[in-house]
């Protein structure tokens, strides 16, 4: 048992606060947070377009013409189809904090550098045209959205990394004697800005020339296909949740070091979901943010929302009742920090199993209910993490009660693994309140 | 006295923001207390005269020490069994040793 404590505290703690603690990783999980505000708001509209209720299109369109839906996801686009350009901004900005240089200037700078990188076309099909015509004179916003997220994040880093270290090196241009110092300062300020334009420029003119065509399409084929198609797989989903746990197992806050790594691939995930709401296709993946955040972390990671239940009504000890206490009111918003610490699941053998075992049954009956048909998938809504079980499988499907369902589901599931193990710990509690050795 | 805290979102510290409030109005010490998320901490600093870390993103201890040497003010740490329970008297008893220090 000990040898077991061991391990994790020497091998596991230092590797994950190395992960944690790495600079970009950190940039990238810290800006992409400044896009799930804007998500959350564009889910309130996106949900409003698709209820799923028999006559809600035509009652919404009796009452407001025939063009309500297109105005209602006006918000819908100036949230989502711009989470590129907001990541672009957030993860410079974080990035040359940790640098301590002007993160306002390296988030402008790498917008910038963003919008060199993407085409100043599209490509429409005009009414009665078979073929596609180049249209100028405007940004791609699916290339602005979800589909350039990747490409954001390198050219913010890249660009970031630039500008930093030219200024960090303190590169001087040399001025005439005679010229103003705060006139040879502001030159000098815009040199490293210059030279981040001047590399993302030379890089496009170089991909133009290829049969990629654009640097969105590069990462695209390169990097975000194939890691989306790993991430989206019951396998990718397994080990992400198993290192979840382990991690909190160890008292790190595991959910916030993997989704640093996988929040990309599950954000791009979760809206080609939406994208195929709003277009009336099926939604193609079942893996996205809130397949975890809702369907698995119930009660917060490791879904412990059962076992704060069973602290609150079936406790036999004084200790684990007092916890229940306080360990329901933030449960309910899956907030589990009392449970993980106060019980404590850390680094405690007997619950790290139900602890590691649970989420992990949770991604296996959600994804054989998704895949069946059985469940709704996510619709790409953006619920937060903190919404209570049941309404957040109600929303996070689009409104569908059998979302709802399958959290009903999980939850019994749950219950059936950590029962076992909670009355155990809860023995032992009870017999140290009442003296007795075993 | 500020009291500082800070966890991975500023979620589960809020919750011993307000225990700590309570321990501190029972025994007459005016504090303010209050909770961020690891990203902005660097914003709160300043106004800080304490900065005490949860036990979930103790990975981000040494960095927030050295920001905190930066500016003066000690960090550290909270006992995870006080986080776990809600202990705000003894977390406030922590910080008020950490500032006598």
């Amino acid at each position: 048992m000990s040898k077991f404590n061991q391990m994790l505290e020497e091998k596991v703690m230092p590797v994950a606060g190395r992960i944690a603690g790495q600079r970009h990783l950190q940039a990238l999980r810290d800006g992409i947070i400044l896009t799930m505000p804007l998500l959350i708001i564009g889910s309130i509209f996106l949900i409003l377009g698709f209820l799923p209720i028999d006559g809600y299109p035509e009652f919404m369109a009796r009452t407001f013409g025939d063009a309500w839906l297109t105005k209602l996801l006006y918000p819908v686009s100036a949230t989502f189809d711009i989470m590129a350009l907001i990541a672009a901004f957030g993860i410079a900005y974080r990035l040359a904090e940790q640098y301590k240089v002007d993160p306002l200037s390296a988030g402008a700078i790498s917008v910038a550098a963003f919008i060199l990188a993407t085409p100043y076309f599209t490509m429409f099909t005009p009414e009665g045209a078979t073929e596609a015509v180049q249209v100028g004179g405007v940004l791609p916003m699916a290339l602005l959205g979800s589909k350039g997220l990747f490409v954001a994040m390198i050219l913010a880093m890249f660009s970031t990394e630039i500008y930093r270290y030219i200024i960090q090196k303190n590169i001087v241009i040399k001025m005439p004697d005679g010229v103003p110092p705060s006139v040879s300062k502001s030159f000098v300020a815009l040199f490293p800005g210059f030279l981040v334009i001047l590399c993302v420029w030379i890089i496009r003119l170089l991909i133009e020339n290829t049969s990629f065509e654009s640097l969105h399409n590069v990462v695209g084929q390169l990097l975000q296909e194939p890691l989306g198609a790993l991430g989206g797989t019951l396998i990718g989903a397994l080990i992400a949740v198993f290192f979840v746990q382990l991690l909190w197992s160890t008292g790190l806050h595991g959910a916030s070091i993997v989704g640093g790594v996988m929040a990309p691939i599950w954000l791009a995930q979760t809206d080609a979901n939406r994208l195929a709401l709003q277009a009336g296709d099926e939604i193609p993946n079942i893996i996205s943010q809130q397949f975890f955040d809702i369907f698995i972390y119930m009660g917060g990671s490791g879904a412990t929302f059962v076992f704060a239940l069973m602290m609150l009504f079936m406790a036999k000890s004084q200790q684990s009742k007092q916890l229940g206490r306080l360990a329901i009111g933030p449960g309910i918003f899956n907030i589990n920090e009392p449970i993980t610490f106060g019980a404590p699941i850390v680094l405690n053998p007997l619950l790290i199993i139900p602890f590691i075992l649970t989420p992990l049954a949770l991604t296996i009956t959600t994804y054989i209910g998704m895949s069946t048909g059985f469940a709704p998938k996510t619709a790409g809504v953006a619920v937060p993490w903190t919404t209570p079980p049941i309404i957040g499988g109600y929303l996070a499907t689009g409104g569908n009660i059998r979302g709802a369902l399958m959290q009903v589901i999980n939850l019994v599931v749950a219950f059936a693994i950590y029962y076992p193990f909670f009355r155990m710990w809860d023995k032992q509690n009870f017999n140290v309140e009442n003296g007795s050795s075993k | 006295m500020n009291i500082l805290l800070c966890c991975a979102a500023g979620m589960s510290t809020s919750l011993l923001v307000t225990k700590m409030e309570a321990a501190a109005k029972a025994e007459g010490i005016s504090a303010k207390i209050w909770a961020v998320s690891a990203n902005e901490v660097n914003n709160h600093l300043d106004q800080a005269d304490v900065l005490l870390v949860g036990p979930q993103v103790r990975y981000l201890l040494p960095k927030l020490k050295k920001a905190g040497l930066e500016k003066g003010i000690p960090v550290d740490l909270i006992n995870s069994v006080h986080y776990g329970m809600c202990n705000g008297a003894e977390v406030l008893k922590f910080a008020k040793n950490l500032l006598d220090s």
